[in-house]
């Protein structure tokens, strides 16, 4: 008798659980997955969406991707440079984006003043910015006004040149000096990932940093031995959110053509056939970062 | 603004303190500056905004711009401004409500419970993350009109729902902040899913929903929504202030105008979400 209750118990949580999930899987399915798949499909085929029955399909095989690779001759350079850009990106935002957020963390007064300001470029950078920038001379001047400024002056070069002629310059040295010379479009593009990492170390039990300071723990110390690995989730988090933004933003040389080759050329099959090359390649890149990070993610039970 | 607290903790040395102050200041420089930039523009005059090179502050500041919006917004046909602003906001609450409910729902099941397929639809929605959503819209608008929601807030709304960054964020933070004990030890008690859902998981993930709804508002709100919309008087607000901005470049100053106007919600929802955000996290409910 006893035992029965308890299948049943089991079997109403599971239900229980069921339900919990059912609403998103139904909208992921519907919005997402069958989207994907038909964009797959389309990839194959040459649509014509101008006949007079709507949207027509004629199956032509690996020839949208033979155009991608070998024809095209914007897209594999573009495609490159996109990687590399990424690869300089990606971990400065991560460091950066967690150094802010440490900092934002402490005790200060006007902090949440001082917060609200590094969210700012969030806000700015997406939607309607982005929108009106094609129709505005506000981001271009924007742009030029920066640029006016920082030509005249630049300590970095000053630099490199002083690295690069004392021999001492290596490819570390470049990267850094690229990381410098970004700083402002590194600093624009973490501001959510500064949220991420705030709202995780909010998480963290004071009464951590309590005991471990009883026990003689410096605050160095703590910040390795606490701090770090609580935050290691959020670290994985960040890395995907990261690679997510930086490849999706409408901005990038690569993404314009694929937008171009949709909307100016009406090339449909062409444009699902790009979108997966790089999807792949990016599912790849996030594939075997995650797999790395993942071994050394800290999850605290 | 940024003064150091009187009773310094014995271990922070006052260069430290100050040292990070810098940095603070520094760095929210750059931050702040597209801001000051875009406030400055909006007070523009028209042949101030064309001065080359361009200036940061305004000289003669003027709310012309601001005026001109309305004005033009309310001349430019039947539908009102305030018309538009509603669209607007009911997508931006609606989707964002139902973002964070639907989302975290899937969230808790996912990072808390094993069942057949769970690792397999976690990683489907990590993947679906990385697509680039042009591709989507020709397969997403076929599927609307299959169900019949063209023209409706409904094909605004309902996809927002469903959109993988919500569940993605919060299954991880639910994994790393609730401790499986909280959760045991509740059904030991005899509670429900639902109730251990709203009664114990909910509120430990505050900070969590409120990242989430920042995202999501921040989203919404900016929602141009075109592709589905097609009747006037549904039509949102960014795409109202982006035709009046089309106008040409005597449009300038009102579109300068209209970016600050847009920019107001959401900055005005993160202050009050941080402002909740602080301290409410201070222990996870459990002492070993």
């Amino acid at each position: 008798m006893a035992k029965a209750k308890r299948r049943d118990l089991a079997r109403g949580n599971a239900i229980a659980g069921y339900m919990f999930i059912l609403p998103f899987i139904i909208g992921f399915v519907l919005f997402l997955l069958i989207p994907l798949v038909s964009s797959l499909y389309m990839s194959f085929t040459e649509v014509d969406a101008l006949g007079k029955q709507g949207f027509t399909y004629t199956w032509i095989g690996l020839k949208n991707y033979n155009e991608v690779f070998f024809i095209n001759e914007k897209y594999v350079p573009n495609l490159l440079t996109q990687l590399k850009n990424m690869a300089l990106f990606v971990p400065g935002i991560l460091v950066f984006s967690f150094f802010m957020a440490v900092l934002l963390n402490q005790d200060f007064h006007g902090r949440t003043f001082v917060r609200a300001v590094y969210f700012l470029p969030v806000i700015l950078s997406s939607g309607i910015m982005v929108g009106l920038e094609t129709n505005n001379s506000l981001l271009s001047s924007m742009k030029d006004l920066i640029e006016a400024d920082t030509s005249s002056v630049s300590i970095t070069k000053t630099l490199e040149s002083i690295l690069l002629t004392g021999q001492s310059a290596s490819k570390f040295f470049q990267y850094v000096i690229d990381l410098v010379n970004q700083v402002y479009d590194i600093a624009i593009a973490s501001g959510i990932q500064i949220i991420i990492f705030l709202s995780g170390l909010q998480t963290i039990s004071p009464s951590m940093y309590e005991a471990a300071k009883i026990e003689g723990c410096t605050a160095w110390e703590s910040f390795w031995k606490i701090t770090f690995p609580m935050i290691s989730s959020m670290i994985l988090v960040n890395m995907v959110y990261t690679i997510v933004d930086f490849c999706t933003k409408s901005n990038s040389d690569l993404m314009t053509l694929i937008t171009n080759t949709l909307y100016m050329n009406f090339e449909y099959g062409l444009t699902a056939a790009m979108s997966w090359v790089y999807f792949v390649i990016i599912m790849g890149i996030l594939g075997i970062l995650s797999f790395i990070l993942t071994r050394w993610v800290y999850y605290y039970d | 603004m940024k003064k150091i607290k009187a009773g310094r903790q014995p271990n922070r040395s006052l260069a430290g303190d100050i040292g990070v102050g810098i940095v603070l200041v520094l760095f929210g420089c750059f931050f702040a500056f597209p801001l000051v930039y875009v406030i400055n523009s909006a007070f523009k005059p028209l042949d101030e905004l064309f001065v080359f090179p361009p200036r940061l502050f305004v000289r003669n500041p003027t709310t012309k711009n601001i005026s001109d919006m309305f004005l033009l917004m309310n001349k430019q046909g039947v539908i009102t401004f305030t018309r538009y602003a509603f669209n607007s906001l009911l997508i931006t609450v609606v989707g964002t409500a139902g973002h964070i409910l639907i989302a975290s729902m899937a969230a808790y099941v996912l990072a808390k419970y094993r069942f057949p397929g769970s690792l397999t639809f976690f990683k489907m929605v990590t993947v679906a993350l990385m697509f680039t959503g042009y591709v989507l819209a020709i397969p997403n608008y076929l599927i609307m009109a299959r169900l019949g929601w063209v023209n409706t807030y409904l094909a605004l709304i309902i996809p927002a729902f469903a959109s993988p960054m919500g569940l993605f964020l919060m299954k991880q933070f639910m994994e790393s902040s609730i401790p499986d004990v909280l959760v045991e030890a509740a059904k030991i008690d005899g509670a429900r899913e639902g109730r251990i859902f709203f009664t114990i998981v909910m509120p430990l993930v505050k900070p969590a929903i409120l990242t989430l709804m920042i995202f999501s508002i921040q989203g919404l709100w900016n929602n141009v929504g075109t592709t589905y919309i097609y009747s006037e008087e549904l039509k949102t607000l960014p795409f109202a202030l982006r035709t009046l901005a089309a106008g040409g470049v005597a449009r300038t100053g009102v579109s300068s105008a209209s970016t600050l106007f847009m920019m107001i919600l959401p900055v005005v929802c993160f202050i009050l979400a941080q402002s909740n955000i602080v301290e409410t996290m201070a222990s996870s409910g459990i002492k070993e």
